[in-house]
């Protein structure tokens, strides 16, 4: 899951990003409401955790302008101001889930899978594909009944082509879903990603879409291990 | 009891009380005017009687008992009586029967008498050599009197009446507005703190209902601000939490360097929230009424040293101290943790605001009765409109840390012990002038009574 942090707090930030990332998340963090408004032109998300006290501009109007402009990223909003009327406010701006400081990681990442669930338009938790099972939350794939181990790295790009099924995803795109945008990444990385799923879930698990990227195949039980 | 009943009960009885006395006095007025006119037709019957008398064409005599002539003959009025007599005392003739008692006629002029246990009212003319008496019952008289004043007083019952009425409604017409006050009072709920609406109020009401609205508008901006400035507490002691919250979860998931790193980070979390609370605690007790009172007493010099040692956490250089030639050598005339407090405050927001490798300089100098405390630093300095934000609790300039109280501080300092502060930022860089009130100096007054201050770390 690739999430986009905008925190102005540093100390904040850096423990949301340690725990998320701990939990399998990829996390870019911005602090200001301008470079979050930059990023989220240029790159994919699929989620936003926004703090609503940004030092260059209140977060609920930064919310309110990206959704007029079509943003249709789920948002999940961080605050420590409490009353009903704040949550109100940020509810009508276009939130989608709200969070109060303090909070607890665990509960976090539970609320940010649900929101991308829910953005998924599916009712429960685990994401079917043919014989594979993919539970976000707990980060464990099956294929049929036997239960497959994947790397942090294999989990982030399973979930970003489960999460843009038919559609086709730019090498750098899958990168970003992967890796973040600070993560310093060799360039035949997300090849060897790619080879790793391919022998785990079956060679058709990642079509190559020649000249554009890669999609979401089939998956099938791997022959060696099948037999 | 209610106003209009009030209104009402204290103008009807004035209305009823002023009545019956015109009353009184009207019917007393009728009643002697009747029993003059009463006795004016006693009067004028015993001279027509008497004119009579001198037409008739033979003398009166006394023969059998005296002549019987009816009062028509004499053109007596009914009810009235008239006897004339000799003034030996024969009576000659009289109007009523001749078994009744005879009126007594032995002084001229009015008499009240008793005949045959009725009340009488006479009246005697002597003429010539007859007395002649007229007499009419006073009972006839009380009843003439009666009927008259039951005339008179019927249309004062009803003026009466009539005017109890329109005073009812006019009490209620005249009220009408305090009603509609009334009315909008109550159907408003009791923390509505809505302006109140009430239309076509007298002039005498409209002051009320300006006053009231202009108070109901003081407290919704209280209580607005109080809600903010509750909220931004909220958000000031949760962000430091969220930070030691948030660390300690990742330093629980995780192991090694990077758990060491979350184990920081959560301590510094936990550093600012105490420092945060610290601020917060100090600006109640400022604005509170908690003596601070310890007894010490400090120079200027003195609170500017506490002060650089307090805010330069060791790196003094970094605070140029500039003591004018003629410094008052008197005591602050305020609690001395609280001068320290305040302009250790402002040179914490200096050395914040300022590249670390610029000084920044404090200048002391006395004026009359008080002593000028100016920091100036070389950082970026502040917007003019942003001035007046400076001292509010919880501004920020811009993404820096600190809590945003240190100026709020200073500022409550200042209130209390009538003190100034003033902002600038003209000359690049911000420019703070912090003057606090100095005892009256006396002659050889007492030195140093603080003995942190070591004499050798003079800077200058």
């Amino acid at each position: 899951m690739h999430v986009l942090l905008c925190e102005d707090d540093d100390l904040i930030a850096s423990g949301i990003v340690a725990g998320l990332g701990a939990q399998g998340m990829t996390v870019d963090r911005v602090a200001s409401a301008a470079s979050a408004r930059s990023l989220l032109h240029t790159a994919h998300f699929d989620v936003l955790v926004l703090d609503l006290g940004l030092p260059d501009e209140d977060g609920l109007k930064l919310l309110a302008r990206l959704r007029q402009q079509g943003l249709t990223l789920p948002v999940l909003v961080l605050t420590a101001r409490d009353a009903v009327d704040d949550r109100v406010a940020g509810l009508q701006a276009g939130a989608d889930d709200y969070v109060l400081k303090p909070f607890d990681l665990r509960e976090l990442s539970a609320r940010l899978h649900t929101l991308l669930r829910r953005a998924a338009g599916r009712t429960v938790n685990v994401i079917e594909h043919g014989p594979l099972r993919y539970d976000p939350s707990s980060r464990k794939a099956w294929l049929g009944e036997v239960a497959v181990d994947l790397s942090r790295r294999e989990q982030a790009l399973l979930q970003a082509l489960l999460h843009n099924r038919g559609r086709v995803l730019s090498g750098d795109q899958l990168k970003d879903s992967v890796y973040g945008f600070t993560d310093e990444v060799e360039s035949n990385a997300l090849n060897v990603h790619i080879h790793h799923l391919r022998r785990k879930l079956g060679n058709g698990i990642v079509e190559t879409v020649r000249g554009l990227g890669y999609r979401l195949g089939p998956a099938q039980l791997p022959e060696q291990e099948g037999a | 009891m209610s106003l209009r009943l009030r209104l009402s009960l204290i103008l009807g009885g004035a209305f009823i009380l002023i009545w019956a006395l015109a009353a009184a006095w009207m019917f007393r007025d009728l009643r002697s005017q009747m029993m003059f006119s009463l006795d004016q037709r006693l009067v004028a019957s015993a001279r027509m009687v008497a004119g009579l008398v001198d037409q008739l064409p033979a003398p009166l005599s006394t023969q059998d008992g005296g002549t019987r002539f009816s009062a028509d003959q004499l053109s007596i009025p009914d009810g009235m009586a008239c006897q004339v007599s000799s003034l030996r005392g024969e009576i000659l003739a009289r109007s009523h029967s001749s078994n009744q008692q005879a009126l007594d006629d032995q002084k001229s002029g009015f008499h009240d008498q008793i005949i045959d246990g009725a009340h009488w009212r006479s009246f005697t003319l002597a003429r010539d050599n007859v007395r002649i008496t007229t007499a009419d019952r006073q009972q006839e008289r009380e009843a003439l009197n009666t009927s008259v004043l039951l005339a008179a007083s019927a249309p004062v019952l009803m003026a009466l009446l009539g005017s109890l009425g329109m005073l009812w409604l006019g009490v209620r017409h005249g009220l009408a507005p305090l009603g509609r006050m009334r009315d909008a009072l109550t159907q408003r709920s009791p923390d509505s703190l809505e302006p109140l609406k009430v239309d076509a109020l007298p002039s005498e009401l409209q002051p009320l209902l300006a006053t009231q609205n202009a108070l109901f508008l003081r407290i919704a901006r209280t209580l607005e601000r109080e809600r903010r400035l509750t909220g931004d507490a909220a958000h000031e002691l949760r962000s430091p939490l969220t930070a030691v919250k948030t660390h300690l979860q990742v330093a629980r998931m995780t192991d090694g360097s990077v758990r060491e790193q979350a184990l920081e980070n959560a301590e510094l979390g936990a550093d600012r929230l105490h420092r945060t609370l610290e601020q917060l605690l100090l600006l109640a007790r400022v604005e509170g009424s908690l003596s601070f009172d310890d007894g010490v007493q400090c120079t200027a010099e003195q609170v500017a040293r506490l002060a650089i040692e307090d805010a330069s956490h060791g790196d003094r250089e970094r605070i140029d101290l500039q003591l004018a030639e003629q410094l008052s050598s008197a005591c602050l005339e305020m609690p001395s943790v609280l001068a320290i407090a305040a302009l250790r405050n402002l040179l914490d927001n200096a050395l914040r605001h300022s590249p670390a490798t610029t000084a920044v300089v404090l200048q002391v100098r006395s004026e009359t009765g008080r002593v000028v405390f100016q920091v100036q630093d070389h950082g970026p300095g502040i917007a003019a409109g942003d001035l007046h934000m400076l001292t509010q609790r919880f501004w920020r300039s811009g993404n820096q840390a600190g809590c945003g109280l240190g100026l709020a501080i200073v500022q409550a300092i200042v209130q209390r012990c009538g003190g100034n502060l003033v902002f600038d930022s003209a000359t690049g860089g911000l420019r703070v002038r912090l003057e606090l009130p100095l005892q009256a100096e006396r002659q050889g007054s007492a030195k140093p009574v603080v003995s942190r201050v070591e004499p050798a770390a003079h800077d200058l």
